[in-house]
């Protein structure tokens, strides 16, 4: 009874992971989406969010909000410069060259925290008004947690009813699903583009200012945030809000309660859902590449 | 991707290929004798990531693979090549040849998953294979020793020979198994595999066309790519004497990548652009600590240099 | 002998019907030629066969046996080859290179083999008069000779049925006269599947030929007797009873578009050279000429969908529209409904949505409601996907996307195609009503019947030049037909 209820801890654990990811990984699809490119800068853009929550986040609530603000600003901007800096390399530039690019920002950046905030992994203390646990059950839970899953929760509604609903969603939708055409249709595709990278930025560096008490920042935090997200978005498919979210729950799940149990076997879960995806989705883009034009 | 061609009438009539070609080897068998120890071991090192930056090249310039997960492959025959080392098997063709062998099985295991995908998708599984791996290699302790990695006894370059725990000789041993691994690719380059391996690069719909069983090929050409990798695993025990999960990290996946893309499609120049990687990161940034950074900006000049020099040569 | 039998096949995508119920049987050595408008099913009909589209319906038998199971690769070793509307080949292998993957499937084989590879190799580039480019990479051989060496690679590979997807498109009629000699000197044994808008070339190659309307086959038999058949003329020229061009009010005269110096193409050719054109505000306009004549282009070209070379320069109404700026040209009052309709993964709903928010600022005379009045088939299916729609009712959805934008010149490429005789003579009247509100309109039709009812200008596109403009009323029907080729 007693491990069951540790279990249930666990998992509740894995949920808020799982959300944070989520986070991280919905910036990634959409980054993915407008631009058809793998923002390997991606987890840097975390664990920008994740020092600066650890730098400013000095207690209080309104520490955290100046924290998240700073955050949201930094990620639209980042985002948003990633279009200027991929514009050189053509419009059809190579997937190569793109990663490259992402790749030398990351390794640049990670560079220049290491020198500012050193090498040994950041404390990030959690406001003073959201410390301490509540019980659940038998067991105590940190209140922070509870909080970050309300949060990451609303933010994935939020996110799913901007695209499904909003106007500018449904341009997104557009500009993803034939962007030539949206744009003859009138469509500022340009302006689209550059607002979807700075949303996908911002969601990676919030979700770095309010995960850091989950997953603080430290050298290599940066590879871990982003193939995590990236097997979330292979898992998810890229295409939709509910399954880069369900995609994100399940690795959570195996990234808590799998380490756990059977750490050797957790790479194993996670490839074998990629292979079950990827067989599984094989099909539908046979399918799709055979329509006519 | 860019592949090179032999293109008959634009090469000029004295062989100036096979000409630098001899005088780069020449020099890098003299080595020893007129640089140091330090960088010698760090040649020895841009051998080992050169061998590595051979296989990716072998997907990404030559099959049109954009592959992120070599150093997944080159952690399997390193560790393959410790392990043996720790049992008392210290010869090191006989790691060379078992390490080939479980990185080429190592990449026929993953290539359903990995073929099924192409462009950016096949990029990001390949990244999450190479990770996937190296977070096992760190968890499966028993046989891995976690984080802590593996040391291993000096390798010996033929059964019963001397153990190589001198720089000089180490980097001797490496530079001839790269050699010959060079020879065995330029041999895969212009046998029947490595035709078709172009062709699907330029149009795979036409290859199925004629009949070729495309994924098939694909696949031959991941495990051989899969074999060079573990080949260069093997070599970074010769050199190292010490594997850990670090060495097929997010940075040696990376770095690799670098290095194909200086090479543009051609394996000497993949050896060529290990070298310059080696060089920017642990020459330039050994000494000011900022290996990461020179690293950053390299991989920025190239990528926005590449572009520049194809529309320069076109 | 039967070579290949064709039972009940169909193929749907959502709504639309790409082919539907088509039997065929072809002997072994006939010479097949599949005609019929575009959006017939042609082309998804030789997808089929080759495997790389599924069929929703239907089997295919291939010398007996049934191809269900097998991929693209598999029929292909079964002896099936093709060639693609764009010449498909290993564009940065050398000619040499291209022919040796035709010849040899085996990645691993032996060198001992080699010499035996190397000496067929020779011998399909010398039969093909290829071996002088043998060392050049493909993709930098002129069009004519990539379309050659597409054929010899797809030769080489020995197959007993080809099928050859618009062979003679983008060739000039030497390169034409070449390729029907080809087909021509093929072995006796040698089956051959011929899709070809180029009538005159499937009348003189072909022994046999299938005609395919709306999805569905129409008639199969000597060229002599299709060419007679009054279905088939019926099919090309669907005659529907169209209003003809109603008077309308606002017909200043005064030129709403202007045009010169355009040049635009693909991949370095440019298929419309220095092109001048000039429209005046009110007209309805067609655009005619042969397929590869550069009607697409040049409607792409004006929304900015295909990028413009210097000197060109295109004015509505007195604004030079800025090239490569398509967002910026339809928010200046120019629509299009592209061929294939290109509608988005939404649904209808969502559609009209953005083209409302996309809307030229001023005068907003086409609202929803206006435009669900004009084309009520939308309104009951405000919720569904455009996918799920019948192809009908996606054109009417592109039309309203394009109309809900308020546009000053709507560009209508192809749009009869694929659509039933109904459909089109609601389509005519639709577009009546729309000039009649003041818009102006540019359409590229191969129905000619069909654009000379509606339009009261035409423009005859010929070799990326207009060879001839005329108003419909004085139309000189000889020289339209020479040029058209119908």
């Amino acid at each position: 009874m007693d491990q069951l209820t540790t279990y249930a801890v666990t998992s509740l654990d894995g949920v808020a992971f799982g959300l944070l990811l989520f986070t991280v990984g919905a910036g990634l699809a959409l980054i993915f989406g407008v631009m058809d490119i793998m923002n390997l800068a991606h987890g840097t853009l975390y664990l920008v969010g994740a020092y600066v929550a650890a730098t400013l986040s000095g207690g209080g609530l309104l520490a955290l909000g100046v924290a998240l603000a700073v955050g949201l600003a930094v990620g639209a901007g980042g985002g948003a410069a990633l279009s200027f800096v991929l514009r050189p390399l053509g419009r059809e530039g190579s997937h190569l060259d793109e990663a490259l690019v992402t790749l030398g920002i990351a390794f640049i950046a990670a560079d220049g925290m290491t020198a500012a905030f050193g090498a040994a992994p950041m404390q990030t203390h959690v406001p003073t008004a959201l410390e301490g646990s509540i019980s659940l059950g038998i067991h105590a839970y940190p209140v922070y947690r509870l909080v970050f899953i309300g949060v990451a929760a609303l933010v994935a509604v939020l996110l799913h009813v901007a695209v499904r609903r909003s106007t500018p969603g449904k341009m997104l939708r557009a500009t993803i699903s034939d962007p030539d055409m949206a744009a003859a249709s009138g469509i500022d595709t340009g302006r689209v583009r550059t607002a979807a990278l700075a949303v996908g930025g911002a969601l990676a560096v919030g979700a770095g200012v309010l995960g850091a008490p989950l997953l603080g920042p430290g050298p290599g935090v940066d590879n871990t945030v982003l193939v995590l997200s990236l097997i979330v978005v292979v898992v998810g498919g890229a295409g939709s809000i509910p399954g880069t979210l369900l995609a994100a729950l399940l690795v959570g799940q195996v990234q808590t309660i799998g380490v756990v149990t059977a750490p050797a076997l957790a790479p194993f879960a996670l490839f074998g859902a990629m292979l079950i995806v990827l067989v599984l989705r094989g099909r539908t883009t046979a399918v799709v590449a055979g329509r006519p034009a | 991707m860019t592949t090179t061609l032999s293109r008959p009438g634009v090469l000029p009539a004295v062989p100036v290929r096979p000409l630098v070609f001899a005088g780069t080897v020449t020099v890098c068998v003299a080595l020893p004798w007129i640089v140091g120890a330090y960088q010698i071991s760090l040649a020895a090192s841009a051998l080992v990531l050169g061998t590595l930056a051979m296989s990716t090249q072998l997907l990404v310039g030559v099959t049109g693979l954009p592959a992120f997960g070599q150093a997944a492959y080159f952690g399997v025959g390193a560790y393959t090549a410790a392990l043996l080392a720790n049992a008392g098997v210290t010869a090191g063709p006989v790691h060379l040849v078992a390490a080939a062998s479980t990185g080429a099985a190592a990449a026929l295991a993953t290539a359903p998953i990995v073929l099924r995908t192409r462009a950016t998708t096949f990029m990001m599984v390949t990244f999450a294979v190479q990770s996937l791996t190296a977070t096992l290699a760190s968890k499966w302790k028993p046989v891995t020793n976690g984080d802590d990695g593996l040391h291993t006894p000096a390798v010996r370059p033929w059964p019963g020979g001397p153990a190589l725990t001198v720089n000089g000789f180490t980097y001797l041993y490496v530079l001839a198994a790269v050699l010959l691994l060079g020879l065995l690719m330029a041999v895969l380059l212009r046998s029947r595999l490595g035709l078709v391996l172009r062709g699907n690069a330029d149009h795979e719909q036409r290859m199925a066309a004629l009949g070729h069983r495309v994924t098939g090929e694909l696949t031959l050409g991941y495990v051989a790519a899969g074999a060079f990798a573990g080949a260069g695993g093997a070599l970074l025990i010769a050199v190292n004497r010490y594997v850990s999960p670090a060495d097929m990290g997010f940075e040696v996946a990376a770095v690799t990548l670098l290095a194909a893309a200086i090479g543009a499609g051609s394996m000497t120049g993949a050896v060529v652009g290990a070298a310059l990687v080696v060089f920017a990161r642990d020459y330039l940034g050994g000494s000011t600590e900022h290996g990461p950074a020179f690293l950053g900006i390299l991989f920025l000049l190239v990528a926005y240099g590449r572009p520049l020099v194809k529309r320069l040569r076109s | 002998m039967t070579l290949l039998q064709v039972d009940n096949l169909g193929r749907r995508y959502g709504g639309l019907h790409a082919l539907q119920g088509v039997t065929l049987a072809v002997p072994v050595g006939a010479r097949h030629g599949i005609i019929g408008p575009n959006g017939a099913g042609k082309s998804t009909l030789l997808n089929l066969i080759a495997g790389t589209v599924r069929p929703s319906t239907g089997t295919i038998v291939f010398d007996g046996k049934d191809l269900a199971r097998l991929g693209p690769a598999a029929r292909a070793r079964r002896g099936i080859g093709r060639t693609w509307q764009h010449p498909a080949v290993f564009r940065r292998l050398t000619v040499t290179a291209n022919v040796t993957l035709a010849v040899t499937r085996h990645a691993l084989r032996a060198p001992a083999r080699r010499p035996a590879v190397a000496a067929r190799v020779q011998e399909v580039l010398e039969r093909t008069g290829l071996t002088e480019h043998a060392a050049v990479p493909a993709g930098q051989l002129p069009y004519g000779l990539q379309r050659l060496l597409e054929f010899a690679v797809m030769l080489a590979a020995g197959p007993r049925l080809l099928l050859l997807d618009e062979p003679s498109a983008g060739l000039d009629p030497e390169e034409t006269a070449r390729l029907r000699a080809a087909v021509g000197a093929l072995p006796e044994d040698v089956t051959t599947l011929l899709i070809d808008h180029n009538l005159d070339l499937v009348w003189s190659v072909c022994d046999t030929v299938t005609v395919l309307a709306q999805g569905r086959h129409l008639i199969t038999g000597a060229p002599d007797a299709v060419r007679a058949d009054e279905s088939v003329r019926a099919a090309y020229l669907n005659v529907p009873a169209v209003p003809s061009a109603a008077a309308r009010p606002v017909r200043t005269g005064r030129p709403l578009l202007r045009v010169t110096g355009l040049r635009a193409g693909y991949h370095g050719a440019d298929v419309l050279s220095e092109l001048e054109l000039e429209i005046a505000e009110g007209d309805l306009v067609a655009v005619l000429g042969r397929n590869g004549a550069g009607k697409t282009t040049l409607l792409n070209a004006l929304t900015g969908l295909v990028p413009t070379k210097p000197p060109t320069r295109i004015e509505l109404d007195g604004t030079v529209l800025p090239p490569g700026r398509p967002h910026r040209v339809a928010r200046a009052g120019v629509a299009i409904v592209p061929q294939g309709r290109r509608l988005f993964a939404l649904t209808v709903a969502e559609h009209l949505e953005i083209a409302e928010a996309t809307a030229r600022r001023g005068d907003v005379y086409w609202t929803r409601a206006k435009v669900l009045e004009l084309l009520p088939a939308l309104a009951g299916r405000l919720s569904h996907h455009a996918t799920r729609l019948s192809g009908g009712e996606q054109q009417m959805l592109a039309l309203a996307r394009a109309l809900l934008t308020n546009p000053r010149l709507l560009i209508l490429d192809e749009p009869s195609e694929g659509l039933a005789p109904a459909v089109v003579a609601h389509l005519a009247t639709t577009l009546g009503v729309i000039a009649s509100s003041g818009v102006t309109v540019l359409m590229a039709e191969q129905n000619l019947d069909l654009a000379l009812r509606v339009t009261d200008r035409v423009l005859v596109l010929a070799e990326g030049r207009i060879a001839l403009r005329s108003p419909v009323a004085s139309l000189d029907r000889d020289r339209l037909h020479e040029l058209v080729g119908a």
